[in-house]
């Protein structure tokens, strides 16, 4: 079995022991069995994370194309492999997914309802979430694409808070409209180049034969595969689930909805609609855009007038990801390169950012930012650290979102998709609206007089918020102090898809 | 007819002769019998449907045998073998049933043997006298199983209706095959298939006229809009595990009649008869594809029981088999027919074990918060609507996957057909998770108790649910043996595993 197989089961595994344990453990006392079905679930997801780390060894950053995995027959009867690895864009979302698993269940710890069956989906929605990122087959790609939706379903729909029902549905419903129509693309894709489900080979044949598909056909199928992805990330206007399933989901749901599940779709996009359709990629791209500065900005503008501390941040996460759409349609190797590092810097950033809200919202059962006021004198290991957090997402020097934001605008104001430039320097004013929003946030939550007599008898992290919340700040500075340690391995993957946009097909060969 | 091609071989009829002898001995068994056993008649039962499965499975040559009465291909393998898994799921829940309902055991068994016996028929069937015997057998035992419980009045009226509504459609049925006959001198349908073929028809329009008649009548029984006004009515009333039973195993014999008669009969363009034929029933299939597809899953959105919501939604299941049907390729009718009889009758096991006796609580209302009261139920409850959803990994979405991917690559332009059924299923998602709303995010209603849950019962859930991922999962070997079409042949070459890089 290869490393790729081993990480993205793991957690499946650990999801047959716990059910196995709980079966035959059923009697007792129930505290007692709920605090060792999250024991079970936080090591499962630890050993995960530390088998994934063994990738990052092993991964070479010369080659451009996936490596470490296998392919295998999986459906001969309908042309599907079993085929898994990864390459140098789905490398660190693979390692951030793992990495933020452990965390997201010291999050949860606090939860008392059904702990057993709540461990189990996050433990099913991981091997989904890694599934996606190493699927090289079209067929398994959207397999572990759905399995991600049902878990997160229950996730937000049982554990999540008032309206969880209807923020439930419309999550499903939105993602569902979108797959299906791109199962069909996947379907006429699979056709078109000769009867293939492998994306590597897709890519290679649509490259050096780009009539494969008829020019009008491509524009519907990009649209297909588009309309899935965008959904997903969310690109303003499809962005409306995104708020009431963040408001609504448990604090990890958020962590992982923000942090893992968003990026499937700026993954997608880089995966198939550039290099499948480079001609129709081009042509839309100043659409795209203007949609992505669009988002930018009327993410920053909601997410200031938020009276909701985590409706805050959800807002935040569609102003970001429209950077990060921006940097991918932009066709250069910087900003793509800046869009891939602002999706792991989202991740870290927003996912400690609903962590923070959901420590305080733990002791006070309110998130509105009015209730707030001064607490950074009571707390102020947690004020710290979200200081540090809310920094690093509006983007200052040294912490992780500023490389991610400074490299994508560098690489659009270079790009040669028309208006690029009008694009850069409307972009950059999201990163202002940033720093407002998080700013006035923390000076109204944070600083001042302790305004509301509630908040005085608050208390500082306890040891496992801390263990939840200090890796993400160590990454956080890692990040933004080291950003070649992460850049380097996905130089050569990124460039490849440049290049196959830019038109010039550099055949990516699946190294032997 | 002459002797010597009779062509005599009773193994080709095992499975059927297994069946019925095992539905005449349970008479015995019950008449001999002090006091009704429902253990023995159910172990009985079991046994006759397991061996007739070892021998359907068995069946390695086709052939055809009895002058063209009985054919062994793989329609009647595949079909056959989704009939059986029916009816040993039917006979593992009827145990439970009968003794929760206070009902007579013997005759239920013997039903179900009779029923069965009918349905094979029914797919081995090379002559329309066959199809129209089988047929008849296994519609009469459905119709005194659906009144099984004769003390009430909605299981009276589902009898009743199936009963009139099932005659109405046999009876066009068998007028169409007169009519048929008329027009080309033979019942067997290989022959049908040749004299169209060789342009022997007497009168085409009468070809034409039977041809559609037929269609109607098959319309009817595998409940295709614009026929489809009996089914909600009819699987309402029945008794849950009859519903289960007659939603799935009837289709799927039918179908698989259906198919012999239009894909292998009504296949030839080689005279111009022929090839109106051909193309007059294709387009009317696709059509009545889409309204069934549609009509189903528009319908189902609204319904409050969840018996006749599932109803809807096999009427829906019609429509996405009927795209794989004009295709002409039966592998993936054949492949769809068996996972959606999986998922459709293990539903059907949890809402009767949730109903308890007497149907008393199928409102989708009455589900309202029982989801961790009663989780073993609930999530494979919801697992079945999931894949009857078509969300991957389940059988579900493997057949409509594969259905879908063979009609887009049809020779008859099926890809409207195909984004029609997609926005279908995109439909359909929001009825088939209401129900999972209700027992998971709900608050619980008072008044619940946990069922009881049967060793038969579990073993059918257990069956159920495994079928269900296996054929989500892993379907090559069954699809390979079914000798799917495209892509199967050149994918097979390239089969080693490659390890790459290290």
């Amino acid at each position: 079995m290869d490393i790729i197989t081993l990480t993205t089961f793991l957690p499946l595994v650990g999801a047959v022991v716990l059910l196995l344990y709980s079966v035959l453990a059923s009697r007792g006392d129930q505290e007692k069995l709920d605090n060792q079905y999250r024991w079970i679930t936080l090591i499962a997801t630890t050993v995960t994370f530390l088998v994934s780390l063994d990738i990052v060894r092993r991964f070479d950053a010369s080659i451009a194309g996936t490596q470490l995995g296998q392919k295998r027959p999986w459906i001969g009867a309908l042309g599907a492999y079993y085929f898994v690895g990864v390459d140098g864009i789905s490398l660190w979302l693979v390692l951030l997914t793992t990495f933020l698993m452990p965390i997201s269940v010291l999050a949860s710890w606090h939860i008392v309802k059904r702990v057993r069956e709540y461990m189990l989906f996050m433990l099913v929605l991981e091997t989904g979430m890694i599934g996606v990122f190493v699927s090289f087959d079209m067929l398994l790609f959207y397999l572990f694409f759905e399995i991600t939706l049902i878990p997160m379903y229950f996730l937000i729909g049982v554990w999540g808070a008032d309206r969880r029902i209807y923020a439930a549905i419309k999550f499903v419903i939105y993602t569902v409209v979108g797959s299906l129509l791109m199962l069909v693309a996947i379907i006429a894709v699979y056709f078109y180049c000769g009867n293939t489900f492998d994306i590597v080979e897709i890519t290679n044949r649509l490259a050096s034969n780009p009539a494969l598909i008829p020019g009008s056909v491509k524009f519907w199928l990009w649209m297909a595969f588009a309309l899935a992805f965008f959904i997903k990330v969310p690109l303003f206007p499809f962005h409306t689930w995104l708020p009431d399933a963040h408001v609504e989901a448990p604090t990890a749901g958020s962590i992982i909805l923000a942090g893992i599940l968003l990026k499937i779709g700026t993954y997608g996009l880089m995966r198939f609609n550039l290099p499948f359709f480079p001609d129709v990629s081009q042509r839309l791209a100043p659409w795209v855009m203007t949609f992505a500065v669009i988002g930018i900005i009327y993410g920053a503008l909601v997410a200031m007038v938020q009276p909701d501390m985590k409706k805050l941040v959800a807002y935040s996460s569609v102003s970001h990801l429209g950077f990060v759409v921006m940097g991918i349609f932009a066709f250069t190797e910087t900003a793509m390169q800046g869009a891939l590092y602002q999706m792991l810097a989202h991740g870290i950033s927003t996912g400690a950012l609903f962590l923070c809200v959901g420590i305080i919202y733990e002791r006070r059962h309110t998130r509105l930012i009015e209730e707030f006021g001064g607490i950074g004198a009571l707390m102020p290991q947690y004020s710290t650290m979200f200081l540090i957090i809310s920094l690093s997402s509006l983007g200052l020097p040294l912490l992780n979102g500023f490389i991610g934001e400074f490299l994508i605008l560098l690489g659009t104001f270079s790009s040669t998709v028309p208006h690029a430039k009008m694009f850069a320097v409307v972009g950059a004013l999201g990163v202002i609206l940033s720093a407002v929003y998080l700013l006035w946030m923390l000076q109204r939550v944070m600083f001042g007089e302790i305004t509301n007599k509630e908040n005085a008898e608050l208390e500082d992290m306890d040891a496992r918020e801390k263990w939840a919340l200090v890796p993400l700040v160590v990454m956080a500075i890692v990040m933004g102090v080291a950003p070649m340690l992460f850049l380097r391995s996905s130089e050569k993957s990124v460039n490849s898809v440049k290049e196959a946009v830019a038109g010039k097909p550099a055949k990516v060969a699946v190294s032997r | 007819m002459q002797l010597e091609n009779l062509n005599l071989n009773y193994w080709a009829i095992t499975p059927e002769i297994i069946t019925s002898v095992t539905g005449v001995l349970l008479m015995l068994v019950d008449a001999v019998q002090k006091r009704a056993e429902r253990k023995a008649n159910a172990i009985v039962s079991l046994i006759g449907l397991v061996l007739a499965l070892v021998a359907v499975i068995g069946f390695r040559t086709p052939g055809s045998y009895f002058s063209g009465m009985v054919e062994i291909d793989q329609i009647r393998v595949f079909f056959s073998a989704t009939i059986l898994i029916v009816a040993i799921i039917a006979v593992l829940l009827a145990s439970q049933f009968v003794r929760d309902e206070g009902l007579p055991p013997g005759e239920f068994f013997t039903l179900i043997m009779f029923a069965t016996a009918g349905m094979l028929m029914l797919a081995s069937a090379g002559d329309l006298v066959m199809v129209f015997l089988g047929l008849e057998i296994a519609s009469i035992t459905t119709y005194v199983m659906a009144g099984y419980r004769r003390y009430d009045l909605r299981a009276n009226e589902s009898s009743l209706k199936y009963f009139l509504l099932g005659s109405f459609a046999t009876a066009f049925l068998l007028y169409g095959m007169a009519l048929v006959y008329g027009a080309t001198g033979t019942t067997n349908i290989q022959k049908i298939g040749q004299a169209i073929a060789a342009d022997q028809v007497n009168y085409p329009a009468l070809l034409l006229v039977g041809a559609a008649m037929m269609l109607v009548g098959f319309g009817f029984k595998i409940a295709s809009a614009p026929f489809h006004l009996w089914t909600p009515d009819v699987y309402e009333g029945a008794p849950t595990i009859v519903t289960g039973f007659m939603s799935t195993g009837p289709k799927a014999a039918v179908f698989a009649a259906f198919l012999r008669v239009f894909v292998n009969g009504f296949n030839t363009t080689a005279s111009p008869v022929g090839m109106e034929l051909h193309s007059t029933w294709i387009n009317t299939l696709a059509i009545i594809a889409l309204i069934t597809m549609t009509v189903g899953n528009v319908i189902a959105i609204s319904q409050k029981n969840i018996k006749r919501m599932l109803a809807y939604s096999s009427i829906a299941h019609a429509g996405y088999a009927l795209v794989g049907f004009v295709t002409g390729e039966y592998a993936s009718v054949a492949f769809y027919m068996l996972a959606y009889s999986l998922m459709t009758v293990g539903a059907f096991a949890v809402i009767q074990l949730l109903a308890r006796a007497g149907d008393q609580k199928v409102e989708i209302a009455d589900y309202a918060g029982i989801g961790f009261e009663a989780p073993a139920l609930t999530f494979s409850l919801s697992i079945f609507l999931l894949s009857l959803a078509g969300i991957p990994p389940t059988a579900g979405f493997m057949s409509k996957f594969f259905v879908f991917k063979t009609a887009w690559d049809s020779d008859y332009r099926l890809k409207w057909l195909v984004v029609a059924a997609v926005v279908n299923s995109i439909i359909s998602i929001y009825y088939y998770i209401y129900p999972i709303v209700v027992m998971f995010f709900r608050p619980l209603a008072p008044g619940f108790v946990r069922p009881r849950v049967s060793l038969g019962a579990t073993i059918a859930l257990i069956l159920t649910l495994l079928g269900t991922f296996y054929l989500g999962i892993l379907p090559n070997r069954l699809m390979k043996a079914m000798g799917s079409g495209s892509g199967g042949a050149q994918s097979s070459q390239i089969g080693q595993t490659q390890v790459i890089n290290r």
